[in-house]
């Protein structure tokens, strides 16, 4: 097997978005046009996914991520330019692929993974492990049609994860499944590239694919808008999407005012090392931090600095230099920088209003008024809490008698 | 590209089969005689043919029914001979068109070689004349007698039927896929068809009663298939060779046209379906 697992080279996808379509003879003789418009869903993609990498695609909801996933597994043909594919493709878009309802659980075993284009004696080798996998041997030898839901899925999940070819492309159908079938899933997928295999993963879950892959693409209408490795693609999706949040808001709310005495000139988000980023995960220490430059004041300068949400404008928290006993420098340039130890905002957009102002707030240098944005993921170590924020708390519970 | 084809198709020989036996199973499950079916369905009609041509019609026999030999064939032998054949030609004929369409879960969620589907149509067809087959043989050797060398022909002459069925299935199968009328199309026509070949009748039957049919006749590539299945099979003759090698010619034919038609539209199954 070669170094190059997959390569596309300028694949075009167009679908064709039929008004009526023709099914018969009749209708094909007697509508005057066949009318339709062309859909490109993938444009002038071009890929190479090296052998033994995990391939992660994310992009909003209609950018092309299934039809490009349904194309390197051949299920498509492009329309213009060319896949080429390195060793055996398993796509795992859907579970149950190939089962039958008359047929029996171990029948079904068989006939789905050769049509996943398994041999049969892969199956028979591993078909002891898919049943204990599944879980429900009493029942192998009965229709799947009178499989409860959660057997036939139990047993679809097996099979689907029982295959072991050289590339596996994942769809986030797969994911559906209750959480203990997805931490297998994930497992399995971890296994899977440990022995060097190629996986492309299209996945909604941006923590999937930062953690589980090793490169990733981000499509947009059906190109390529940014590739790279998954931690920098899924860092530019983000800022992306918090920035459209967010820009929607500034373009309603953002303002800025004042006498220009002193003048903000950078505003900067840090995360605990220092570095600046477009978003932050609950509970990581956060800064903010702002260039000014003073130009002539004669009185005690102040910083303020105030923190929205983006979609509903809800006043966060503010606070002020001066409560926090703190002097700014009062001439040339200088900073200032606000640090939270553990961000307790929850997931969402934020704007932040920054200003410079003297001491009783009755002149103001210079006012940002929520121009400024980041975003906050769910840290995937917390739980998913409901609200604004994360409130550090502890519950107690006992019997009926409450115990000081 | 056909050749390119015939070698994916090869290669998919383990799914092929799979979903021959998925067709044969879903065929007779839930039903009490299960695969006895297939034995018993020939059975009866056969019994019933003789029946109806012994004591209703009281046809005994028609001129071509003569074994090398000059023994007679009962005409309901014949005549089941001739409907063995048949039948796996149109059975594999007519459900081809359903092969692609009913089967577009698959399309949409896994590749391989898509003529994988009108070829299973057809093998698990080549299962059912089997079961036929078979009774057609025990009813031969009961009221005909043992058969002769010439049954050796009997692989070329079905793998003729098939090669023709296979390539008609794939060009119809592709066609099914994007004008739905060619489904009920097929059905009326395979009738007409099945008129069209000396099934229920003989070729020395239409030389006598109108002579002028027989080049038409003769035009139609299952007549030389199943005339030379009756030869080889229940009257100790030879194949009619001439007749036979032009059903060969035609049936490679079809077999590149329908592969050619459906290699180029095979694409677009999966959007379509």
């Amino acid at each position: 097997m070669g170094d190059i697992a997959i390569s596309c080279v300028g694949v075009w996808k167009s679908y064709r978005i039929y008004h009526q379509r023709a099914h018969t003879l009749k209708e094909k003789v007697l509508s005057r046009a066949h009318r339709y418009e062309d859909f490109w869903a993938l444009k002038d993609i071009n890929l190479e996914v090296p052998t033994g990498t995990t391939l992660g695609i994310i992009g909003p909801n209609g950018s092309g991520k299934s039809t490009l996933a349904k194309t390197l597994a051949k299920i498509l043909n492009p329309n213009k330019g060319s896949v080429t594919v390195n060793g055996s493709v398993s796509p795992l878009l859907e579970l149950g692929t190939g089962f039958h309802p008359e047929l029996t659980g171990k029948e079904n075993v068989f006939l789905a993974s050769s049509v996943m284009g398994q041999t049969k004696r892969d199956v028979e080798g591993r078909y002891d492990s898919i049943v204990d996998f599944a879980g429900i041997e009493q029942f192998m030898d009965i229709p799947v049609k009178n499989y409860s839901s959660g057997m036939y899925a139990r047993l679809a999940f097996a099979v689907a994860i029982s295959v072991e070819p050289d590339i596996l492309i994942v769809d986030e159908v797969l994911s559906v499944g209750d959480e203990s079938f997805q931490l297998r899933c994930w497992d399995r997928i971890t296994e899977l590239r440990a022995e060097g295999r190629t996986i492309v993963l299209v996945s909604h879950s941006l923590p999937t694919v930062h953690t589980l892959c090793s490169q990733a693409i981000w499509l947009e209408d059906g190109a390529v808008k940014e590739a790279g490795t998954a931690v920098e693609v899924v860092g530019a999706y983000l800022a992306n999407v918090h920035a459209s949040v967010a820009e929607e808001a500034v373009v309603a709310m953002g303002g800025r005012h004042g006498t220009g005495e002193a003048e903000i000139t950078g505003v900067a988000f840090l995360d605990g090392d220092g570095v600046e980023k477009p978003f932050f995960y609950t509970g990581d220490p956060f800064s903010i931090r702002l260039q000014y430059r003073v130009h002539n004041i004669n009185t005690a300068l102040v910083c303020g600095i105030a923190v929205y949400r983006a979609d509903n404008q809800a006043y966060m928290f503010g606070q002020n230099s001066a409560q926090a006993g703190i002097e700014l420098q009062s001439s040339g340039e200088g900073f200032v920088e606000l640090t939270v130890p553990s961000l307790p905002l929850l997931k969402g957009s934020y704007l932040v209003t920054l200003a410079l102002h003297d001491s009783t707030i009755t002149r103001v240098f210079d006012f940002f008024d929520r121009k400024h944005y980041f975003g906050v993921r769910d840290h995937p170590d917390l739980p998913v809490e409901g609200g604004m924020f994360h409130v550090p708390a502890h519950w107690r519970a006992g019997s009926s008698t409450v115990t000081v | 590209m056909v050749v390119a084809g015939m070698d994916e198709l090869l290669r998919s020989r383990e799914l092929t089969a799979n979903l021959v036996r998925r067709d044969l199973k879903v065929r007779h499950r839930g039903t009490f005689l299960g695969m006895l079916w297939s034995l018993t369905t020939p059975l009866l009609l056969v019994g019933l043919y003789y029946f109806i041509f012994t004591y209703i019609f009281k046809v005994k026999t028609v001129p071509d029914a003569v074994r090398s030999d000059g023994t007679e064939v009962p005409f309901a032998i014949f005549f089941f001979g001739g409907l063995v054949m048949w039948n796996l030609f149109a059975s594999a004929v007519g459900s081809s068109t359903g092969s692609i369409i009913g089967s577009g879960y698959l399309l949409n969620k896994v590749y391989f070689p898509r003529a994988v589907l009108p070829l299973a149509t057809v093998l698990s067809c080549l299962v059912t004349f089997a079961f036929e087959m078979s009774v057609l043989a025990a009813a031969t050797l009961l009221f005909v007698g043992f058969p002769n060398a010439q049954v050796l022909w009997l692989p070329v002459i079905v793998l003729i039927g098939v090669i023709l069925a296979f390539g008609l299935s794939l060009l119809l199968s592709a066609v099914t896929v994007f004008l739905r009328d060619v489904a009920h199309f097929i059905g009326v026509f395979l009738q007409l068809w099945f008129w069209g070949t000396p099934i229920i009748y003989s070729m020395t039957f239409v030389q006598t009663n109108s002579p002028g049919l027989v080049r038409a006749l003769e035009l139609n590539p299952m007549t030389g298939v199943v005339v030379s299945f009756r030869n080889v099979v229940m009257l100790n003759r030879p194949p009619d060779y001439k007749l036979l090698l032009y059903d060969a010619v035609v049936a490679v034919i079809a077999l590149f046209v329908g592969a050619k038609v459906f290699g180029r539209w095979q694409k677009l199954f999966s959007e379509i379906v």
